[in-house]
């Protein structure tokens, strides 16, 4: 072919290059211009289950004839990243999914101090928020986010896998109780509790468990006072009574052997094959075990036992939030669909469809089989609020996650890891 | 010592050592009729701005496109670096602090001695193994193809899924533990991730294993451009294995080994892959490197500008040394000649 003949058919296949990039950079900025449809924006943990979103999304649909919600589901580990990215650029979702509190990346806190978040004050019923969890959802005094449910953490427990070694646990176990029995139920072939020890969040999360009867329950005001510099982690009992629990857990053979460098993948073999008895994680993670084995699987939701010395609390609150996008070109729309969530008819199907409990005050005749142990710790609000929503940054977190596996594994001491945590607040 | 090859001239002129490394080093000057230099070469003289018939204008296009995509965005995030960004809303100037918290932070420092670690590790090793395979499957073996690309194969392989299958290998419950045990080897078995140090070798191992095809085709180029009458010739003259490789075999394939050790010392000090998935950086911190504090402070913890001085401080690193590098392995035969 002639030179001439390979020049024209170049310039030719830069055209549509050339228009689709234009066409991208004037691409309408945030969300849907149709005045009836907006895009909703989520993070997803498991692609294969279908998000309680989705679900609100479809409902919402039906309810609204004529109105389309496009739904962008997007994963996990991104999600954080992305939506700051979309928001940023001024092509970000009307309405998304947005961590409450200020302790992670992309949290009401960060958004809000960047304005990108809508006022929802006098748009929604403010009644939905529990009072302990105002702090985690206003920003400058105003509603920006609303709880699409309340999300307990405790131990998700399989009672067929604890009935083969005899292992005993009820709402009124202690850590005691639960040490005693370690060796006997590892010595048939099980471990008591499933650790992904090499996985910040898990650790983290299992010790945030322990640490809501000792820190958050007796003192829901713990992180003001250390915000305050009234009080700090080296300096709290509840805080070294947490990490000293690990290690005695540890010590007894209560987690599964080489837990300390094991993955996400470990708890899901280890309860799939019955060789854990359970796993400390949100309590809607139950529902997703049980949904995706066709009820082959029976789970339920304990707290986690308090250490000699504390009363149990369960750690509940409202990490998960909804907000919208200040920068909507349907405001009307989006406003709406957030408001929607909150009536209590919807509030309990995205508890149902979660797994999770519906925000307000607790009716435990409409809780889910799985929470009946619970139940009695619920009726009588023994609750604690997770500890890392309003703490400064997500150093914290992450610094109590890898201090507990420094402690497991032997490089850190109880006094390191809190001294890490203290640092990390700065 | 006396060269081996010393003495043996070729049909040029130069000695046999020149004429094997002239191809490589200076194709151009390889090119030419013998006994003409770039003055008295015959033909017209180019026309300004062209070179080969082509115009030095249409390289604009590329150039423009490379600044626009690579280079602006670098300098952009040069720029963050000294901000206090958080990836989304304003910024403040906060001048050298960014760089002050990476000196005075153990943790990072840390992540500093795991990266050169890992880095210096990942250049010997793959290129001591390379080179190895590289000669024992360059000639003779019938089977030498074969072996190649089951050498070569681990290389086309995703990094992050071969990371994933070495950790479940890697398992306390995993077939490492399970073959020793399987051996007698009871007291052998570790629990390799979560050692600090066992896991830094572990990173390596996975590293090392994955690259020693890569570094083996690169030397096998090289050692192709080695005449086999050059060899045989030393070995008449009495020169060992040793002797062979280190006076004709090695001088003959520098440019290889330059391409070699400045590709896996650009890639040991990156590595991020083999970390997430192996360790995430763990156990407490023991394996992270630059990179992955990198992806931490940035995407986990939201400081961009704290991240954007972490990766301004790896690209002058990675510049540095391989500069460096570039100069140690850099052929001088040519120079003067």
């Amino acid at each position: 072919m002639k030179r001439t003949t390979w020049r024209r058919l170049g310039a030719f296949a830069v055209l549509p290059l050339l228009g689709t990039s234009l066409a991208a950079c004037g691409s309408d900025g945030s969300g849907g211009s149709d005045s009836n449809s907006i895009t909703f924006a989520y993070q997803i943990a498991n692609p294969n289950a279908k998000s309680v979103f989705a679900t609100l999304a479809e409902e919402y649909e039906k309810t609204h004839k004529g109105v389309t919600i496009k739904t962008n589901p997007i994963a996990l580990n991104t999600y954080g990243s992305t939506l700051t990215t979309q928001l940023n650029a001024g092509n970000g979702p009307d309405v998304f999914f947005v961590n409450a509190g200020t302790g992670q990346a992309g949290s009401v806190g960060t958004l809000g101090q960047a304005g990108k978040l809508l006022d929802l004050t006098g748009k929604v019923d403010a009644s939905v928020v529990p009072s302990s969890s105002k702090s985690l959802l206003y920003f400058n005094d105003k509603l920006v986010a609303v709880p699409p449910y309340l999300a307990p953490t405790g131990v998700i427990f399989s009672p067929r896998a604890a009935g083969k070694s005899g292992f005993k646990l009820d709402s009124t176990s202690t850590m005691d109780d639960v040490i005693s029995q370690c060796k006997k139920v590892a010595d048939g072939g099980q471990a008591v509790f499933g650790l992904a020890g090499a996985m910040a969040p898990n650790t983290g999360i299992f010790t945030s468990a322990i640490a809501a009867s000792t820190v958050y329950g007796p003192d829901p005001d713990w992180n003001a006072k250390k915000a305050a510099g009234k009080t700090s982690f080296a300096t709290s009992a509840g805080w070294r009574a947490a990490l000293e629990t690990m290690k005695d857990l540890q010590d007894a053979g209560c987690f599964q052997e080489g837990a300390a460098g094991a993955g996400f993948d470990a708890l899901t073999n280890g309860m799939g094959q019955g060789k854990m008895l359970g796993f400390s994680a949100p309590a809607g993670g139950a529902k997703d075990i049980m949904d995706s084995t066709k009820g082959a699987v029976t789970l339920t939701i304990q707290a986690m036992p308090a250490p000699a010395g504390y009363k149990t609390y369960l750690m509940a609150g409202t990490p998960d939030a909804v907000a919208g996008n200040a920068a909507t070109k349907n405001k009307k729309l989006a406003e709406d669909f957030i408001s929607w969530m909150t009536q209590p008819a919807q509030t309990q199907k995205a508890a149902d469809a979660s797994g999770e409990i519906a925000v307000g005050p607790v009716d435990t005749s409409k809780l889910l089989p799985q929470y009946e142990p619970v139940a009695p710790l619920l009726k009588d609000n023994q609750v604690a609020p997770y500890p890392y929503l309003d703490w400064p940054n997500g150093e914290v977190y992450n610094a109590l996650g890898t201090g507990v596996t420094g402690l497991l594994t032997g490089q850190m001491s109880v006094d390191e890891v809190l001294a890490s945590l203290d640092k990390a607040w700065g | 010592m006396k060269h081996p090859a010393a003495g043996a001239t070729s049909p040029t002129g130069r000695n046999k050592m020149n004429a094997a490394t002239a191809p490589v080093n200076d194709s151009h000057e390889a090119m030419r009729p013998a006994g003409t230099t770039r003055q008295d070469r015959p033909g017209p003289r180019k026309k300004a701005g062209r070179r080969h018939g082509v115009p030095t204008w249409w390289a604009i296009p590329g150039v423009a496109a490379v600044l626009a995509l690579i280079y602006l965005p670098t300098a952009m995030g040069g720029f963050y670096a000294f901000t206090d960004w958080k990836g989304i809303g304003g910024w403040n100037w906060v001048g050298l602090d960014n760089f002050r918290s990476v000196l005075q932070d153990r943790e990072l420092l840390g992540s500093l001695k795991n990266t050169m670690f890992l880095a210096i590790g990942f250049l010997v090793l793959t290129n001591v193994f390379g080179l190895l395979m590289a000669l024992a499957l360059n000639r003779t073996l019938k089977t030498r193809y074969l072996l190649r690309t089951l050498v070569f194969m681990p290389v086309v392989l995703a990094p992050i899924a071969v990371s994933y299958v070495w950790s479940f290998i890697f398992a306390f419950n995993g077939p490492l533990n399970q073959a020793l045990g399987g051996m007698g080897l009871d007291s052998w078995q570790k629990d390799w991730l979560a050692d600090p140090t066992l896991a830094k070798f572990c990173v390596l191992t996975v590293m090392v294993w994955q690259n020693i095809g890569f570094v083996m085709v690169i030397y096998l180029a090289g050692l192709a451009a080695v005449p086999v009458e050059l060899e045989e010739a030393a070995a008449l003259d009495g020169a060992g294995r040793w002797n062979r490789l280190r006076h004709i075999i090695l001088p003959s394939i520098k440019p290889s080994l330059a391409i070699a050790t400045t590709l896996m010392l650009i890639q040991g000090l990156r590595v991020f892959d083999q970390i997430m998935a192996l360790t995430g950086g763990g156990p407490a911190g023991a394996t992270q490197t630059l990179a992955t504090e990198i992806y931490q402070q940035t995407i986990v913890f939201g400081k961009y500008g704290f991240g954007a001085a972490l990766a301004l401080l790896l690209s002058v690193m990675i510049l540095v040394l391989t500069s460096l590098q570039q100069l140690a392995t850099r052929d001088r035969s040519s120079v003067g000649a």
